[in-house]
């Protein structure tokens, strides 16, 4: 199994930096992690959209094969050359931004926002807007639009990457970057 | 915008943008990536990009830019010997559709992980469905070209087939052509072999075309002719140089299942530069067809009502498919719609709309024998059950094809089909021909795959009929929701049983009601219900039956033969109330069972008497330890099913050998959907002439060169056509021998004689221990019945013709009486010496024989009527784990004489994985009778899912007298797996299941 961080982190970050620091300054005694803290200050979310990777590294943090870090735009990103697949990151992520995929399906949605359409489109660049296309071209059954946001049934996907090259948003990818972009 | 690539090594160049598959189909003609289904589900298409395997069918050209591009055509020659062997070695080549997706996908994990096991290979393969095999021989084969790549394993003279006697591991003649994607499927016959002088009239329209829609549009690449070399089994196909270009044909069909067709309005379609025509009913001669009952309408005019989705109301034939499809679009139908008919229970309700004129009773069956209501009274326990199983859909993986091309004063049919003359009666008779059968040639390609799901005509009249109005080459291809949505099911069952048996589970009676759904047409709902009603007893030893069948008309999807033919849903039923027999009389479900199996002598229930080959006993005896072992978790079945037609119709084999060039090619005009016959039919030429399959082809069989040899139906080629292969290679082997004597005799005499000569004086010759005063009568025509000499020999028409000897065997007379026939050496003491030499000498000679055993038909008066020739026997036993997972399938088939063991195999875990998906996964949901389920949601089991099956078969010593003893494996392979696995579930947690697929398992819950 793999770790997949299903947001790109295109929707803006509102707060700017120093008050993120400041946040994660705060009571450093505390038991919390840092993403529950930044949770805490902000429950909407630090992005445009409320359901977003706040950038905290607390998967980052518990990661014991340094396969996870947040990337230049605060979002978490996994190598997958590294990743064991524990799921330590999983459970640290207060968001459930992360999702263990099997290592040979290829084709994921990086997306979590439950937002619906219009929303989804207005806070961020490359979210799912739940259109069904994806459920109605894949072959297999696999992909549902569950809670305004497309979902893979990895027991039933087949990695085809049908849905892939159907979705208008660009936001299901290819692992290998055949169907799409990396 | 252009869009440049690598494929194969070369550099591409494209401003169009489409899916990848079509570029490399139409137009670098690239034929090894096949189109299953265009969506992504089947995985035939799978091509290497940028290393990995992806589906062709999803790519696009546009997201194809920059990549690197390999298909099978562009594999190392390394590598294309390496999948050629492994597959053939392990027999991984069933019909082949799938093979070279498999192969891709094969090598996409090899060139990553060289050697891998046995779970990645099925990971690796998940996104690939084959519906011949199994997978099991294909994820052997792909380990085994892993190997040969490593330099493990070194690739053999196995392929030269040396050693191709009758039981020999026998490499399959069709699998260089199929793993390597050469042979020729309806569909990879593309416009560049219709490059004529009608090519300048193509171009004209390509301009008028370019001018009026301002767009680049292609009808065809004109120049690529293919290298005849890749050309492969077709290579035969010679064009008329004024042939016009190839033209594509589709139906517009009904959007509901039962509506009046008020309006078609084509005249948008027509006007719309490019396209060709539009048929309508009117332009029908004859406007219905049918396998057996003509009830099925070719097309569905004005003012009528339409039976189901499937219904073709107009047929537009087109410059090329991209005009096709807009074509398709501008025509607008109005309707009236109707309530449908949408199953069993509605269509036998009073004031039920009648689908058809005549009624909703398409067929009904009444078979009796004893008295089963007395027997039933007075039995110790009864078992009852009301049972329900659904459609199945067959998923052969290649669509419906065919192309149609005029010819002479009719048409040729290049389809793909499971009988060439089935397809041409049908035709003929829609064009009103049928006393004019030269007017239609029909000429199979290869199949991808049937299971009984090719019997009725698709698109084989419709492309003829586009052919012929046009006098252009006609090409037709279904799409795959067309094909789903079109072609013939598995009967959906209804059925009541009860079945008795004494204080010691002896079977006293059977009463049952089976009710088939058949849908809107009948396709071949007699035969298939007769067969579920006879074969609904078992293979068991009893003889009170009252058995009723009914066929139902419904506006769902027709219903017809399917692997199994009935027997799939009766014996479900059946064995499962062994179950509940075995439970109240305290035996074992294993016990009961072989209490009750039929032995040799013994009366079937049908009144037949099991011949001396009838081997159910042996094959519970096969299965036992695995039951015993796993005893509370497993379930056991037993199953029977006919080999041959029979039931009285005029069922027979027929070939013809030629030596050409030095070579027996054998003309027969039986279907090889997959299934393996055409190998057969070589090893059965090869054990009686001694020769190696260097010195055996099979022919290229059409209803024009080749003798009919039926129907690739009731698991009859490898008996039926292969025992008129083997008389006809006895025929030759006789004219070896003669030549042989002849030889030795001119060695030493003055007289110098021919191997004619020797024939003509036969005994005094061939036997020479016993010539004495008989002489078989060989003359030219002779018209009457044979002779029979004491060695069984038929005496046969002997004729000579200039350019050869023609020894035809005569028609409809060889009865199957010739049991003393045996092998060479048991005849003449020693086989023809140097058969490689000898053959030459007899250039120019044909062979012919046709068998024919007659049968009685159903409710014949006689005391123990013969049904058929023969039937095939099985015990299977599934094993499920501590969750309730199918892990293991013991199963144990008597066929007769195995001619191939590694082509049996291949059939046995086939067809018992299709049966696990018909007891497990597979479903066909309809909603107001429409299809609601994609190829890749029927539930079709994939590799990562498949069970270990434990493929067994039982060979007696007491075998038939024909075909060498084997009885044909086809059917029975997929019928006894399902009951087995609800008999493990029964065990397992004691509810009894009566509907297919099982409810409440591991597999349904998953959903």
């Amino acid at each position: 199994m793999k770790a997949v961080v299903c947001c790109t982190g295109e929707s803006r970050i509102r707060p700017d930096r120093a008050e993120l620091a400041n946040v994660l300054k705060k009571d450093q005694n505390s038991a919390a992690s840092a993403c529950e803290k930044l949770l805490a200050a902000f429950p909407e979310g630090i992005r445009a959209c409320a359901y977003g990777c706040l950038g905290g590294g607390s998967c980052e943090q518990v990661c014991r094969c340094h396969a996870i870090h947040i990337s230049e735009n605060g979002t978490a990103r996994v190598d997958e050359e590294k990743c064991a697949g524990c799921g330590r990151c999983v459970k640290a992520c207060p968001q459930h931004l992360i999702r263990l995929f099997p290592s040979e399906d290829s084709i994921r949605v990086l997306c979590s926002g439950r937002d619906p359409g219009k929303t989804a489109r207005t806070v961020c660049g490359a979210s799912c807007i739940g259109c069904g296309i994806c459920e109605k071209n894949c072959p297999a059954g696999a992909i549902h639009v569950v809670d305004n946001c497309a979902q893979i049934d990895t027991s039933r996907c087949i990695s085809c990457g049908m849905c892939a090259v159907k979705c208008p948003r660009g936001v299901i990818h290819d692992r290998d970057g055949i169907f799409t972009a990396e | 915008m252009e869009y440049t690539f690598t494929v194969n090594g070369i550099q591409r160049r494209t401003g169009e943008n489409k899916p990848l598959l079509r570029y490399l189909r139409d137009d670098l003609h690239l034929y090894s990536a096949k189109d299953g289904c265009s969506e992504g589900a089947c995985g035939t298409c799978t091509v290497l990009v940028n290393g990995r395997a992806v589906k062709a069918c999803v790519l696009t050209t546009a997201l194809a830019a920059g990549k690197n591009i390999i298909t099978v055509e562009g594999l190392s020659l390394r590598e294309k010997e390496a999948f050629v062997y492994a597959f053939g070695s392990r027999g991984a080549v069933q019909c082949g559709f799938c093979i070279p997706g498999m192969v891709m996908a094969g090598k996409a994990l090899i060139d990553r992980n060289p050697d891998p096991t046995e779970e990645e290979v099925k990971t690796a393969i998940r996104g690939n469905v084959c519906r011949c095999t199994g997978y099991k021989k294909i994820i052997e084969g792909i380990m085994a070209a892993a190997a040969v790549l490593r330099g493990d394993e070194q690739i053999t003279d196995l392929e030269e087939g040396k050693d191709y006697r009758v039981g020999s591991k026998a490499f399959r003649v069709d699998v260089r052509r199929k793993v390597l994607g050469y042979g020729k499927y309806p569909d990879d016959i593309g416009p560049e072999y219709f490059v004529g002088e009608g090519s300048a009239r193509a171009e004209a329209i390509e301009k008028e075309l370019r001018k009026k829609s301002g767009r680049d549009i292609r009808l065809h690449v004109w120049n690529n002719v293919p290298n005849p070399d890749d050309i492969g089994c077709n290579a035969h196909m010679v064009v008329p140089a004024d042939m016009p270009p190839m033209a594509y044909a589709s139906a517009v069909r009904s959007e509901y299942p039962r509506a009046r067709v008020l309006k078609i309005d084509t005249s948008r379609a027509q006007a719309l530069p490019g396209v060709i025509g539009v048929l309508t009913k009117k332009d029908v001669p004859v406007k219905k067809v049918g396998h057996i009952q003509q009830d099925w309408d070719v097309m569905i005019g004005e003012g009528e009502i339409t039976h189901f989705v499937g219904d073709a109301l107009c047929l537009i034939t087109a410059e090329s498919p991209y005009i096709l499809q807009q074509a398709r679009k501008m025509v607008k139908v109005e309707y009236e719609v109707l309530e449908p008919v949408r199953g069993i229970e509605e269509a036998r309700a009073e004031n039920a709309p009648k689908v058809h004129e005549s009624g909703n009773i398409c067929q009904s069956r009444h078979v009796v024998r004893g008295n089963a209501r007395e027997a039933l009274k007075n039995s110790a326990y009864t078992a009852t059950g009301t049972f329900r199983t659904p459609f199945t859909e067959h998923a052969f993986l290649e669509p419906e094809a065919a192309v149609s091309l005029p010819y002479k004063n009719g048409v040729k049919v290049l389809s793909s089909d499971q009988g060439a003359f089935d397809s041409r009666r049908e035709i003929l008779h829609m064009f009103g021909w049928d006393k004019e059968p030269d007017r239609v040639v029909v000429e199979n390609q290869l199949v991808g795959g049937g299971f009984g799901g090719k019997e009725d005509v698709s698109v084989q009249h419709l492309s003829a009929l586009a052919a012929y109005k046009y006098g252009r080459p006609v090409k037709m291809v279904l799409t795959r929701q067309e094909s789903i949505n079109f072609h013939p099911k598995r009967h959906a069952m209804l059925g009541t049983f009860t079945l008795g048996c004494d204080r010691d589970g002896h079977f006293t009676g059977l009463d049952c009601e089976i009710n088939f759904d058949t849908g809107a047409y009948a396709s071949l709902c007699g035969p298939v219900l007769e067969r579920a009603c006879t074969h609904s007893v078992g293979p068991y030893n009893y003889q009170n039956t009252d058995i009723r069948g009914y066929g139902y008309y419904t506006n769902n999807p027709p219903a017809g033969a399917f692997r199994g033919f009935g027997v799939c849903q009766s014996e479900f039923a059946l064995e499962s109330l062994i179950n509940e027999l075995a439970e109240k009389t305290g035996l074992s479900p294993w016990e009961i069972r072989y209490r009750n199996a039929v032995r040799p002598g013994q009366v079937l229930p049908n009144g037949q008497i099991a011949d001396v080959s009838t081997a159910v006993r042996e094959c519970l005896e096969a299965v036992k330890p695995y039951f015993d072992a796993n005893e509370g978790h497993a379930g056991v079945s037993c199953a029977m099913k006919n080999a041959g037609v029979g039931v009285g119709l005029p069922d027979a084999g027929r070939a013809r050998l030629k030596i050409e060039n030095g070579t027996v090619v054998i003309y027969s005009a039986a279907s090889d959907i997959g299934q393996g016959c055409l190998t057969v039919f070589c090893q059965d030429v090869a054990e009686a002439t001694g020769l190696t399959l260097s010195r055996i082809l099979n022919g290229i069989a059409n209803t024009e060169n080749s003798p009919d040899s039926g129907t690739t139906s009731g698991s009859r080629q490898t008996l039926l056509t292969g025992e008129a292969v083997r008389g006809a290679a006895f025929l030759l082997r006789d004219a070896m021998l003669a030549e042989e004597i002849a030889e030795r005799h001119n060695a030493e005499s003055e007289d110098k004689i021919s191997f004619v000569d020797v024939l003509k004086k036969s005994d005094a010759y061939l036997h020479p221990r016993r010539a004495g005063n008989r002489t078989a009568e060989y003359g030219v025509g002779v018209q009457n019945a044979p002779e029979y000499d004491s060695y069984g020999f038929v005496s046969p028409a002997l004729q000579i013709r200039e350019d050869g000897l023609i020894w035809d065997s005569g028609t409809g007379l060889n009865q199957g009486r010739y049991g003393l026939r045996g092998t060479q050496t048991e005849i003449f003491g020693a086989p023809v010496k140097d058969p490689e030499k000898i053959i030459e000498k007899l250039e120019g000679s044909e062979f012919y024989y046709e068998y024919f055993e007659p049968t009685d038909k159903l409710g014949a008066s006689r005391p123990n009527p013969k049904s058929h020739i023969a039937y095939a026997y099985a015990a299977n036993v599934a094993v499920l784990d501590g969750e309730g997972r199918v892990t293991d399938i013991y199963a144990a088939y008597d066929a007769g004489k195995v001619v191939n063991p590694l082509s049996i195999q291949g059939q046995i875990e086939g067809g018992v994985l299709m049966s696990m998906g018909y007891a497990l996964t597979e479903d066909f949901p309809l909603k107001d009778c429409v299809p609601q389920a994609k190829f890749g949601t029927l539930g079709l089991l994939r590799a990562p899912q498949i069970p270990s099956i434990h493929a067994m078969y039982v060979e007696k010593q007491e075998l038939l007298g024909v075909s060498y003893g084997a009885k044909g494996v086809g059917e029975i392979t997929t019928i006894p797996a399902a009951p087995a696995i609800a008999g493990a579930y029964y065990a397992f947690d004691g509810k009894m299941r009566y509907v297919l697929p099982l409810e409440d398992t591991w597999y349904s819950k998953k959903k």
